[in-house]
């Protein structure tokens, strides 16, 4: 992927272009908004990650509106230190696609870029979803691993298919607490993992090779390979 | 004298009753001297005409005769007559000689009119020149004089007594007032010297004064609690924040210390990563909660179902709680429309069900009920038949980062019922908790969107799947 980071603090920036670097991205990174707005508007990113807070005359948020206004469609993550729930809706109401607040761990911001970034590749609902021999059809809620059919409870199904739609990617449980449960929240206890628990032993139980992996210190990935 | 907003309001009172007397007396008053003036004139209009038809009938010796024969008639000094010549020179009439001032030219004259014996009057003279007469008549102008008089002392009591009175009733006033407001600022002053236990003396009048009183003192309540939990948050964070940052500077510190192979650090990295999270989740529940607290959250109220709100978060607990073989049961309508902000309203109902789920000991139940109470609001309560807590302790659970005994070494920051507590207040109301002997039951109230009349519908009793249609998992590793 080639990422623009739109960052002022050093040490910040540093981390995130090295981590992005040895995730193989490419990483342009400035630290002034007058700039960013430049590249982010000459240059075909694949993800745009916008600092909300940035010195000189331009804020993150106002330079998303511009590219926006001007047709740009490349998906931007907001970085933000403000926490509060009013700012994290302005920000997506702005034309951010995400919003991740500081501090954040780096699995948490990879996941989340993976996740823009395929969905700005265009997702269709319709197709049906295939990992090794687990498949799924959104159409029919039909779910098989070769040639057994599964029986999953419509949430099951939201989390399976949101790990499928996602797959070969790690998804953070802030990513699945979001999309799945719809919470904005830390319900400072496991309960996503008892969740994930619970989705193995209906796909992976039986079966010589689990598909459903955990990702120490990031999340879960749903995976054919090896 | 002191400047007070109870006499200023007398005097003004004072100051609109005399303009409205003014506004009264002043048209009546010109009006009176209009028509007497009118009539005046009237009447010597007719004397000087009469008097001219004789003139023409019977000649100036004719009129002579008759005027002798008048003023001879009439009593003394009522109605003023004199025919000259036309040097002026008196020929009949009861006036000595022509009035110095008058000239001698037709038209109503008001002059200062020596009458001899009854005096200087003042009066209203009309002048009629007749060929070589010339003809005065006139009248006493100051008949109507005491009259007049009497008008004018009267008003002049009347502003008198309106000033006495309004001042009497000012400065009554006032003192009333003055001995309510300095035990006001008595009070505020203490306040402010930093003893906040004072309260302002209310009674039970419901006067402007009495509401405004018992607004301060709710005021007062309320910045109390703040500055009381002020000062249990800075000591609770000292305790609860000191604790992850201690073990994470002892952890860098041993690691820089003892250098051990690469592996032990890394395990050891993640557990510094571990505490720093630990950190930050107790400030952003602070955040959050101050965020509430601040009360700028309302303008995230909007209309939604809390059934499914309720249905959501009893379904992503009930994996956790088929791990400890607890039931947790939903008891709600078929829906239940609410004005609230569903993310905080669901962050607090999931951190009761945390909270129950914690202290619920295995084989226990949860019941989460929905209902519309007889009093226009929705609530949501959270039962379970855990250990409870003590009255004693029912008013701390909810202050921040207090943690009951019963608490000691389970997770958690000790701020989910604070939370809750925030949330609620947010909506209107504070989290009641009562004892479900056994057990603690947390309810939490809010407004209803609609209110119309519909007959409780059956109450949808919505069980979850008993623990034997899972199979039984293990914790993931996760």
């Amino acid at each position: 992927m080639k990422i623009l980071l739109v960052e002022d603090n050093e040490r910040v920036s540093q981390f995130v272009v090295k981590g992005l670097h040895e995730a193989g991205h490419t990483t342009d990174h400035t630290a002034n908004g007058r700039d960013g707005m430049f590249l982010a508007a000459s240059e075909p990113y694949d993800v745009i990650i916008m600092d909300r807070m940035l010195p000189g005359e331009i804020d993150g948020l106002a330079i998303i509106e511009v590219l926006r206004k001007a047709g740009k469609r490349t998906p931007i993550l907001i970085l933000s230190a403000l926490t509060e729930v009013d700012d994290r809706i302005r920000g997506l109401r702005s034309g951010g696609d995400d919003y991740l607040t500081k501090p954040f761990a780096f699995g948490e911001l990879l996941a989340r870029l993976d996740a823009l970034h395929r969905r700005s590749q265009g997702v269709n609902r319709e197709i049906p979803l295939t990992v090794g021999d687990l498949h799924m059809d959104p159409m029919t809620r039909k779910v098989t691993r070769g040639d057994r059919p599964i029986t999953l409870q419509p949430r099951e199904f939201k989390l399976l298919e949101y790990l499928m739609r996602h797959a070969d990617q790690v998804v953070t449980r802030t990513m699945l607490l979001e999309n799945v449960w719809d919470y904005h929240f830390d319900p400072q206890t496991n309960v996503v993992d008892v969740h994930i628990s619970k989705l193995r032993q209906k796909i992976d139980a039986e079966f010589e090779r689990p598909l459903l992996r955990t990702v120490r210190n990031a999340g879960y990935m749903v995976t054919a390979a090896d | 004298m002191m400047r007070s907003s109870a006499l200023s309001l007398a005097l003004g009172c004072v100051a609109l009753g005399i303009a409205a007397l003014v506004l009264f007396a002043a048209p009546l008053y010109y009006a009176w001297q209009v028509t007497i003036q009118d009539g005046r004139s009237e009447i010597l209009q007719a004397d000087a005409l009469r008097l001219t038809d004789i003139y023409r009938r019977e000649g100036g010796e004719g009129l002579k005769n008759f005027l002798d024969a008048r003023v001879n008639m009439q009593i003394a000094g009522d109605r003023i007559l004199l025919l000259t010549d036309a040097s002026l020179q008196p020929l009949a009439g009861n006036l000595a000689a022509w009035p110095r001032a008058l000239p001698a030219t037709a038209g109503n004259y008001r002059i200062m009119v020596d009458m001899g014996r009854h005096g200087i009057q003042n009066s209203l003279v009309h002048v009629t020149r007749l060929g070589d007469y010339v003809l005065l008549v006139g009248r006493d102008n100051t008949l109507f004089a005491p009259l007049e008089r009497r008008f004018w002392y009267g008003l002049i009591a009347a502003v008198a007594v309106l000033c006495i009175a309004g001042l009497l009733v000012g400065l009554i006033t006032r003192r009333a007032l003055m001995a309510r407001v300095h035990s006001i600022r008595h009070t505020v002053s203490a306040i402010i010297h930093g003893d906040l236990k004072h309260r302002l003396p209310t009674d039970r009048s419901q006067d402007e004064l009495s509401t405004l009183a018992s607004t301060i003192n709710g005021m007062l309540d309320q910045i109390e609690q703040l500055v009381h939990g002020v000062r249990n948050v800075s000591n609770s964070i000292a305790h609860d924040l000191r604790t992850p940052l201690a073990e994470l500077r002892s952890r860098l510190e041993e690691l820089a210390l003892i250098r051990p192979p690469p592996e032990a650090t890394f395990a050891e990295i993640d557990g510094a990563v571990a505490d720093v999270d630990r950190v930050i989740r107790i400030f952003d529940a602070l955040l959050r909660l101050a965020e509430i607290d601040a009360g700028l959250r309302r303008s995230g109220f909007v209309a939604f179902d809390l059934v499914d709100l309720a249905g959501t978060a009893v379904e992503f607990y009930a994996p956790a709680a088929e791990l400890k073989n607890i039931r947790l049961l939903l008891h709600a309508e078929a829906s239940l429309r609410v004005s609230g902000d569903p993310i905080l309203l669901a962050q607090a109902l999931s951190n009761l069900i945390d909270n129950a789920l914690k202290y619920t000991p295995e084989h226990g139940t949860i019941d989460v009920a929905l209902r519309r109470r007889t009093d226009g609001r929705a609530e949501i309560a959270v039962t379970d038949n855990g250990p409870g807590i003590d009255d004693s302790e029912k008013a701390k659970v909810v202050e921040r980062f207090y943690r009951g005994d019963a608490s000691r070494g389970t997770p958690g920051v000790g701020l989910g019922l604070s939370l809750a507590q925030a949330v609620a207040k947010l909506h209107g109301s504070a989290l009641e908790l009562s004892d479900r002997g056994p057990g603690l039951r947390v309810v939490l109230a809010m407004a209803l969107c609609e209110a119309p009349p519909i007959p409780l519908a059956e109450a949808r009793s919505s069980t979850l799947p008993e623990a034997s249609a899972y199979p039984r998992v293990s914790k993931s590793t996760g």
